[in-house]
């Protein structure tokens, strides 16, 4: 094999030098554009590969945001000792939301119940003065990796595209194995799925808590790069972007999450000096994909080359 | 001690509501036989083998798969068991390739955990022996060449064959038919028997089997299992059967 997908090491290496040739608003924005591509990916795992309509989305979001941002404010603690406890917040909240799942509920009633759970972490958030400071919000202090002030967007570049890369790295391991198959086989024909002897209720547990876990870890990640967190943050706008991220990119895909990210955050900054026009590219952008791309522009990249179609075995 | 039978039914009832689906049918399976399941619409055949599999569970009576008893046991639970099924019709998993398709086929015998996959290791190794396996059996099935396509891409014939690779991967020593021959062209039904034949012939699996193709029950079954009306009528060799008075009543009528 010539080309294959030991290649791909080549595009985060290929983004290092990145910074230099970026202003500070170019690169926050991209910044915000690695954030999202742990937020699409758990969300797809949920959506795309299980094939539920599971809408919490944007709680595990701002439940791991919270948990980082609360961590550092009030315990004083170092933003790098915060991951993990974002991803396992995320990640039970998670698990949390699937139970309705797990009693048999499906399509519309699963998407509002779980709809439901966002807005009640909202409310939490606003009311949980004490803790979140409420509607106002609360500032976020400054980052420290092991003593390492992520005090420039640059620095926090680099940090993001390494924990991006370890995401993405292990999420492709889950696909590409039996959890994979197990995840795919559940969307296509539950029964089925039992009948291959695969326990089915314990893989639905462990996508929503895998993709919590991951959305929860962009959490933290936005938190440092906004630097301040309000509850106005996690609304339902927040969830049709998050949405519109896994949509477009491609339901189901990996590649597609990571390209729904890039293009949802950046495509509208290109359009920024004309306003109002950002919006509109927005949305003609969803329904062009919609109709022509039901499966995402990961399809369309599909298409290039077979090391870009997405398989769920290893060998 | 003797063997204990592989598959064992006793006196079992399904109900659903006030309607008897299935009436206190007794009968067994023993391994390397054939056993097909007939009888006319709604006469409880697929409940009955739902109520095997694990699908819906039996009201009354026991359903024993090598000496144990699996009637109160969950689907994925008797599948892992031995007892494998197939299904009358969409059973296979549109979205994955016919590969990937035997794989989940394989996925308790994938020894690889969560944070195996993730550090790499064993269950790597586990990984890539069951694509390996997976790629060999569909070999054997003469549809290697189909493997990375999709399912959905496949005909009939080729997806019915699939999901049989798919039901054997495990070496299940009870198979579930729930009408493999439906929407089969004549030779693909020939080929579909001869392969059926092999199975318990060579390798010993025991076969339950519901089919409407009556010919195709004749040419494979050692015995043939009658229901009407949620009870069994008749249970015999094939020749037996087709001269059964009961029989012909349950499929033409009481005359």
């Amino acid at each position: 094999m010539v080309i294959g997908r030991r290649w791909f090491w080549l595009i985060p290496l290929g983004l290092l030098p990145v910074p230099l040739l970026l202003n500070p608003y170019q690169q926050y924005v991209l910044n915000t554009a690695l954030l999202y591509v742990p937020v699409g990916i758990g969300f797809n795992l949920v959506v795309g590969n299980l094939g539920l309509l599971a809408f919490s989305n944007v709680a595990y979001f701002g439940l791991g945001a919270y948990t980082s941002g609360i961590m550092m404010a009030t315990l004083g603690a170092p933003w790098w000792l915060t991951i993990v406890p974002a991803a396992i917040v995320g990640g039970l909240a998670g698990s949390l939301a699937s139970i309705p799942a797990l009693r048999g509920v499906r399509l519309f009633y699963l998407a509002i119940m779980t709809l439901a759970f966002g807005e009640l972490m909202r409310w939490t958030y606003i009311r949980w003065e004490s803790l979140t400071g409420g509607s106002m919000g609360m500032a976020v202090p400054t980052a420290h990796l092991f003593g390492w002030a992520l005090d420039s967007d640059a620095r926090k570049f680099f940090v993001f595209l390494a924990l991006v890369v370890v995401i993405v790295i292990g999420t492709d391991k889950l696909l590409r194995s039996r959890f994979g198959r197990a995840f795919q086989a559940i969307k296509d024909n539950e029964v089925a799925a039992a009948a291959m002897g695969i326990p089915t209720d314990r893989y639905i547990v462990l996508a929503f808590a895998w993709g919590g876990a991951v959305v929860g870890i962009g959490g933290a990640m936005f938190a440092i790069s906004v630097g301040h967190l309000s509850p106005a943050s996690f609304d339902m706008t927040e969830l049709i972007l998050q949405f519109a991220i896994i949509m477009v990119g491609g339901l189901g895909s990996l590649m597609g999450s990571i390209i729904g990210a890039v293009i949802i955050t950046i495509a509208p900054q290109v359009f920024i000096s004309f306003p109002g026009f950002a919006e509109l590219v927005f949305g003609l952008l969803i329904i062009l994909v919609i109709l022509f791309l039901p499966r995402g522009l990961a399809s369309l990249v599909a298409r290039v080359h077979p090391m870009f179609v997405e398989r769920y075995y290893r060998g | 001690m003797a063997e204990p039978p592989l598959l064992e039914l006793r006196d079992v009832t399904v109900r659903f509501g006030g309607l008897v689906a299935v009436n206190a049918v007794s009968f067994r399976v023993e391994r390397g036989e054939i056993c097909a399941l007939i009888g006319p619409n709604g006469a409880g055949k697929t409940s009955l083998f739902n109520a095997v599999s694990g699908n819906v569970v039996a009201d009354e009576g026991s359903i024993r798969l090598n000496g144990q008893e699996i009637s109160r046991l969950t689907p994925h639970e008797i599948s892992a068991l031995g007892a494998r099924r197939t299904f009358q019709n969409g059973g296979l998993f549109p979205d994955l390739t016919a590969l990937e398709n035997v794989l989940v086929g394989l996925h308790t015998q994938v020894a690889s955990g969560f944070f195996g996959l993730l550090f790499g290791g064993r269950s790597v190794v586990a990984e890539r022996a069951a694509t390996a396996r997976a790629r060999t059996l569909l070999a054997l099935m003469d549809i290697a060449a189909i493997a990375d396509r999709k399912v959905s891409a496949l005909s009939g014939g080729q997806q019915r064959m699939v999901e049989i690779v798919r039901a054997l991967a495990t070496d299940p020593p009870l198979l579930l038919l729930d009408e493999p021959a439906v929407g089969l062209s004549p030779p693909a039904r020939a080929l579909l028997a001869g392969v059926i034949r092999r199975l318990a012939r060579e390798l010993g699996v025991g076969i339950l089997l519901i089919e409407h193709a009556i010919e195709l029950v004749m040419s494979v079954a050692d015995r043939v299992i009658v229901l009407n009306e949620g009870r069994k009528v008749a249970d015999a060799p094939p020749d037996a059967v087709r001269a059964d008075r009961a029989v012909l009543e349950a499929y033409l009528g009481h005359g």
